[in-house]
């Protein structure tokens, strides 16, 4: 199959890998073809016919996306009959698509707009009347004006073979053709606004986003997507200081074409909930309003007052590298060796950074034969990573094994149950997941976070390093040892040892002290999942976040800090790629960049921080961890043998998001898993559209 | 009481009531013209351009210049940071004060002058030649470039037109024997000095154009290049000041070139009837005229270029006066027509 | 010879007097001047005046947010924001023009694509404030209401010519 191919393209020769189409060698040609139907990373349809050539030897013009090359050919994309075919095309394309463009919320950036000024005629001769169509419903993200619709079949073809979820369909022929959803059901997928993006017109358009902007008035940033931990790569839209919306950036390393929904949709949760001004903890016991200079000074007061050995520093899951850095640094500076950045309680992080990775990278997922997934929801956990695992079943039949919770995953799964006593059996006694991942030349075992979070995640990985070492899992040309975040923070965290250094105490000790009141002084860096409501009385917890959320509300004292688009910072995802994300807009009020608090904080307790501005800060952090300096490459490393023998209970492997998000009353969702989805009204009338649905579906 | 009556009385007393009473017949009456030349000046360029100018306030817009002058005083004044405070307040009073002061030895009619003094004319040339300081005074003491540069223009064009002017004066003294003003006005009883000096005629009218700082050589204040010259900084009361300087000047080159070309009080021909007519309305009527082609020239000419300026009062003006002071002196005494 | 005549006209001032014989002819004929207040002079359909957002027949708005006058706007003085309307439509929430930055283009009346902002006759807006000119859409909305008769009767006599 991997021949090369030779034909002309407007007089010019190119070279081709069989298999392809002429549209492809068009392209290669570099030549523009239009297109409507045809989209790189779906099936190829054909039905839109924009993308007529002409062909030597044919009597009549070529779909030029649905005719694979051949050798020899000679195609031609600008003669007289192609410029007639495609105005041709372009009129009946605008039989019935309405002349709505004005409030159209894909005006501006509407592929039909364009090829109609590119390739149309300048006016209309139908005098006929047009057909209107009932509008679909997709659910609280997705607005559907299927009078627009022109029947491309992206978002069909999108919701069938990436997301897996066959909800769209096309019913009636000619005229009558319609996009449906058959059962006027939102449409029940992770990555359903990525249909929005493929629409090449406007009957598919982001219902949040609906009459807020128009694309002209945007400014771009291009940065990384902090929701989970793939690391997506994302472009940020902003108008004046307010973040409209945002869409994916093409990256084939990490998230192909594709984001999330929580990515996409939960940005309106970014002005709400915010914590503008710093907040103090006032003789009635309520937070109250405070200067920058007050908040330090009570700082330090508490600072002195507590013994080195009674401070402790906490990290959530959206902080920075360079924050971490910064609060890392102040609480060695002080003196103290409790602090933690894994608040979902896992004992990951102290073995070596193959102990902790995606080794296998996301792109291996593709290359992958054989998926055991421990405690893992890959669906829910990084919805994108999700759809490449189905790619891969689709491609190539990958098989799938699963030790935790049925969850629908959208391609077949063989179930081992969810009692996680049995990996040692695995071990001892081998069974089909065994022989499979032997058999595979691409094995891979992805522990989620499902496994990690209990408090016997030790005795499971023991076991899990058990079986990959039986089954050979780490070659010296493939690393099938994964571990699967759900925290953009947390590689990050790990990487820089944001961990107990000698004789501190892990994040459920830290807990546990601050209950017996043995911690007096909590830096809180946005750990919200967290339960602090039982902590002692004479324990102060300093919070820094973004957000009004569980950890500021029991903070006696708040900093106000940058989410995630407010902030040039550095995040690293699984793999152990570092990432630059970069400032799309500005913090509200006083509130600052986490580091710059720090580092401000650190001048007025007389400890202060080596490093006066970003640049500083980050070449501080390359020359004490040089990983950081590898910017944009995965890390994956050989996995040193993990966890200690341990007792396993039988309490049942679940695929929660994460263990903690429980402990803090939190339902257990996609839609909110940080601060900001939590602030987000968006992510919560997805909650009331998609957990409904789940509870129906339960019921039944 | 006595000793007051008695002082009053006095004839040193008297003499000084006389004095101050004619100096305010010939203010009052001065400062009224002053404000309805600018009046006539609008409305004359405003008809001249097919507008009508101002005809709001009052009936015909007689009342534009109070309106004006109220706004003008109401206005805060304002001495600016940089300035040389007490040269920049000196400056616009010097300016009003030596177009007033010149007014002494102007004759209105037979007898009728403040100082009829014997060099009258010299004082006069010597009054409007310190002209130039109220202008340099400005200029410097407002400390900016704008009026900087209006006031060396300024000084220079005054300087260059001073020589051309007073070679002019040259040849109106010695066709009339005397520097006595009066004496100059009877000279002319039987034929205005304009007829037989019309040459020098234009080319003193267009000096005191120049004298004047007036259009076409408003250099000094040319707004399109310098805003407004040496008074930019100016504002309010120091700026009416400076243009009241302005115009009270202008009329008093008027008064200049009516005296010395026109006749000053006399009738425009020695018929008995015609002095029924007082010398003052002759004289006022005369300066009316003048000043009517002072607006029209404004109204008429576009201004000329720095060099061209320069170029026409040295290298054409000068010559040109030197020329007929040698001619003028050639034939008076060639023909025997010297005055006694 | 030509430069002895050139002389001659120049020292006998014959351009300057030629002039001064033309200002003077004009001194007497009959004036332009229009007596503002009282006397106004005529306005074409075309006469970009102060702005006025148009509502259709039944009261409706015609605005449908389509921004691109805020797009076209060479000063950037219009100021449109949006959101859907209870009912669903599109509809600003805001729409401001701030009339010290309108230049008086009528680029956005060009723009418009449904006769919502037009320039309309009305000249006479001068403020004693600033503030007063920055105009929001309720100003602009009733400017419309007020103006519609002119505006739509200008609009139907230049209606041919676009």
């Amino acid at each position: 199959m991997s021949g090369i191919i030779t034909l002309t393209v407007d007089g010019t020769e190119v070279e081709v890998e069989e298999g392809s189409t002429v549209l492809q060698a068009c392209e290669a040609a570099g030549k523009e073809v239009p297109r409507f139907c045809y989209h790189e990373r779906l099936s190829i349809a054909g039905n839109c016919r924009m993308c007529l050539v002409e062909m030597e030897r044919s009597p009549k013009p070529v779909a030029s996306c649905a005719m694979p090359a051949g050798n020899g050919m000679v195609i031609k994309t600008d003669t007289p009959l192609v410029k007639k075919a495609r105005e041709g095309v372009m009129e009946f394309m605008l039989i019935n698509h309405p002349l709505d463009c004005p409030i159209c919320d894909q005006g501006g950036e509407c592929d039909l707009q364009d090829q109609a000024m590119g390739y149309g005629l300048a006016d209309s001769r139908y005098q006929e009347e047009k057909r209107a169509v009932e509008n679909k419903n997709m659910g609280p993200l997705i607005s559907t004006i299927m009078t627009r619709c022109i029947h491309c079949t992206r978002c069909v073809r999108f919701a069938t073979e990436i997301a897996g979820v066959p909800e769209l369909g096309a019913i009636g022929r000619g005229e009558a053709m319609e996009i449906t959803t058959y059962l006027e059901k939102a449409l029940d997928s992770e990555l359903s606004g990525n249909v929005v993006d493929l629409c090449p017109v406007g009957a598919l358009t982001s219902l949040p986003y609906a009459y807020k902007a128009r694309s002209w008035e945007l400014s771009h940033t291009s940065t990384i997507d902090v929701m989970d931990a793939v690391g997506s790569h994302i472009r940020v839209d902003t108008r004046g200081n307010e973040v409209m919306r945002v869409l994916p950036r093409i990256n084939d390393d990490i998230n192909e074409e594709w984001i999330s929904d929580k990515t996409r949709h939960h940005i309106d949760g970014l002005a709400s909930q915010r914590i503008d001004r710093p907040y103090m903890r006032g003789a009635n016991g309520r937070l109250a309003e405070a200067s920058w200079d007050d908040v330090f000074a009570a700082i330090a007061k508490a600072v002195k007052k507590a013994k080195p050995s009674e401070i402790a520093a906490l990290a959530g899951d959206l902080a920075d590298a360079e924050a971490m850095f910064a609060l890392k640094t102040l609480i060695e500076t002080l003196g103290s060796p409790h602090m933690d950045c894994r608040q979902d309680g896992s004992v990951i992080g102290q073995q070596g950074q193959g102990g902790y990775l995606f080794n296998s990278t996301i792109a291996g997922l593709d290359e992958a034969d054989a998926i055991f997934l421990i405690g893992a929801n890959p669906r829910h956990e990084a919805a994108v990573m999700n759809a490449r695992i189905r790619q891969n079943w689709l491609n190539s039949g990958l098989k799938v094994f699963r030790l935790g919770e049925a969850v629908d995953l959208t391609y077949p799964v063989k179930e081992l149950g969810t009692d996680a006593n049995i990996l040692d059996k695995l071990v001892s006694k081998g069974g089909p997941v065994i022989t499979a991942l032997k058999n595979a030349k691409r094995p891979m075992i992805v522990v989620g976070a499902g496994a990690l979070n209990r408090k016997d995640s030790a005795g499971i990985l023991a076991s899990v390093s058990a079986i990959a070492k039986a089954v050979n899992l780490v070659t010296p040309e493939w690393n099938g040892f994964n571990i699967l975040h759900t925290a953009a923070a947390r590689v990050a965290g790990l990487m820089m040892a944001f961990l107990p250094a000698k004789g501190g105490k892990a994040t459920a000790d830290i807990m546990k002290a601050m209950e017996k009141g043995e911690i007096k002084l909590l830096f809180n860096l946005g750990a919200d999942e967290l339960n602090f409501s039982q902590r002692s009385s004479n324990t102060t917890m300093i919070y820094i976040g973004s957000h009004g959320d569980h950890g500021a509300a029991q903070a006696d004292i708040v900093l106000p800090g940058a989410a995630w688009s407010e902030k040039d910072a550095i995040y690293v995802n699984m793999e152990g790629r570092v990432q630059h994300a970069h400032k799309a807009n500005f913090p509200p009020g006083d509130a600052r960049e986490d580091w710059a608090i720090l580092r401000a904080l650190s001048a007025v307790l007389g400890k202060t921080l080596g490093f006066d501005n970003l640049d500083a800060l980050r070449a501080a952090l390359i020359s004490a961890y040089p990983v950081f300096g590898n910017v944009d490459t995965a890390q994956p490393a050989r996995p040193k043998v993990l966890g200690r023998k341990q007792a396993i209970s039988d309490l049942p492997l679940t695929t929660a998001i994460t263990v903690a998000n429980r402990g803090a009353g939190n339902s257990r969702n996609f839609y909110m898993t940080c601060p900001i989805s939590r602030a987000s009204v968006t992510m919560a009338e997805c909650v009331k559209a998609f957990e409904a649905n789940n509870d129906v579906k339960a019921a039944e | 009481m006595e000793t007051i009556t008695r002082f009053l009385t006095s004839p040193m007393m008297i003499e000084l009531i006389w004095t101050v009473a004619q100096i305010f017949a010939v203010i009052v009456p001065l400062l009224i013209a002053v404000a309805y030349l600018t009046l006539a000046e609008r409305r004359v360029i405003g008809l001249m351009q097919l507008r009508k100018g101002p005809n709001v306030v009052g009936p015909f817009g007689l009342f534009q210049p109070f309106a004006d002058a109220l706004k003008l005083l109401s206005k805060e004044t304002i001495l600016p940071s940089g300035a040389s405070k007490a040269v920049f307040v000196i400056a616009p009073m010097l300016t009003f004060i030596l177009s007033l002061v010149a007014w002494a030895v102007i004759p209105f009619g037979e007898g009728m002058v403040i100082a009829d003094v014997n060099v009258g004319i010299l004082y006069l040339f010597a009054i409007s030649s310190l002209g130039v300081y109220g202008v340099i005074m400005a200029g410097w003491a407002s400390n900016s470039k704008y009026p900087f540069l209006g006031a060396m223009r300024s000084a220079a064009q005054m300087i260059s037109y001073e020589v051309s002017l007073g070679l002019v004066i040259i040849t109106v003294i010695m066709a009339a024997g005397s520097l006595n003003l009066s004496d100059i006005v009877m000279a002319q009883k039987d034929m205005w000095f304009f007829i037989p000096l019309f040459p020098m005629f234009v080319i003193f009218f267009i000096s005191t154009l120049a004298e004047t700082n007036r259009a076409p050589f408003d250099l000094p204040e040319g707004e399109s290049e310098l805003v407004a010259g040496y008074f930019v900084e100016y504002s309010s009361m120091s700026f009416a000041l400076f243009f009241l300087g302005e115009y009270a000047n202008m009329i008093l080159m008027s008064g200049m070139t009516t005296t010395l070309f026109l006749g000053g009080w006399l009738p425009p021909f020695d018929w008995p009837i015609l002095y029924l007519i007082p010398g003052p309305i002759w004289f006022a009527l005369k300066v009316a005229l003048v000043l009517f082609v002072f607006l029209w020239v404004r109204a008429t000419t576009p201004r000329y270029r720095y060099d061209q300026l320069m170029r026409l009062g040295w290298k054409i003006f000068l010559p040109f006066t030197l020329i007929f002071v040698v001619l003028t002196g050639g034939v008076l005494l060639g023909f025997g027509l010297l005055p006694q | 010879m030509s430069s002895l005549v050139a002389a001659a006209r120049s020292f006998l001032l014959l351009e300057i007097i030629k002039g001064l014989g033309l200002t003077l002819k004009y001194l007497f004929k009959p004036k332009a001047t229009l007596n503002y207040p009282y006397e106004k002079g005529f306005i074409s359909p075309r006469f970009r005046g102060e702005h006025a957002l148009r509502r259709y027949p039944n009261g409706e708005e015609r605005c449908i947010t389509c921004k691109l006058c805020e797009a076209i706007c060479p000063a950037q003085a219009i100021t449109i924001e949006s959101e859907p309307r209870p009912d669903g439509s599109r509809r600003t929430t805001r729409y401001d023009i701030d009339m010290t930055k309108c230049i008086y283009c009528g680029f956005c009346q060009e723009a418009c694509p449904v006769d919502a902002i037009v320039e309309g006759p009305n000249f006479e807006f001068a403020t004693e404030t600033r503030e007063e000119l920055y105009y929001d859409k309720e100003k602009l909305l009733s400017n419309g209401d007020r103006w519609e008769t002119e505006i739509a009767r200008n609009l139907a006599a230049d209606a041919r010519y676009r």
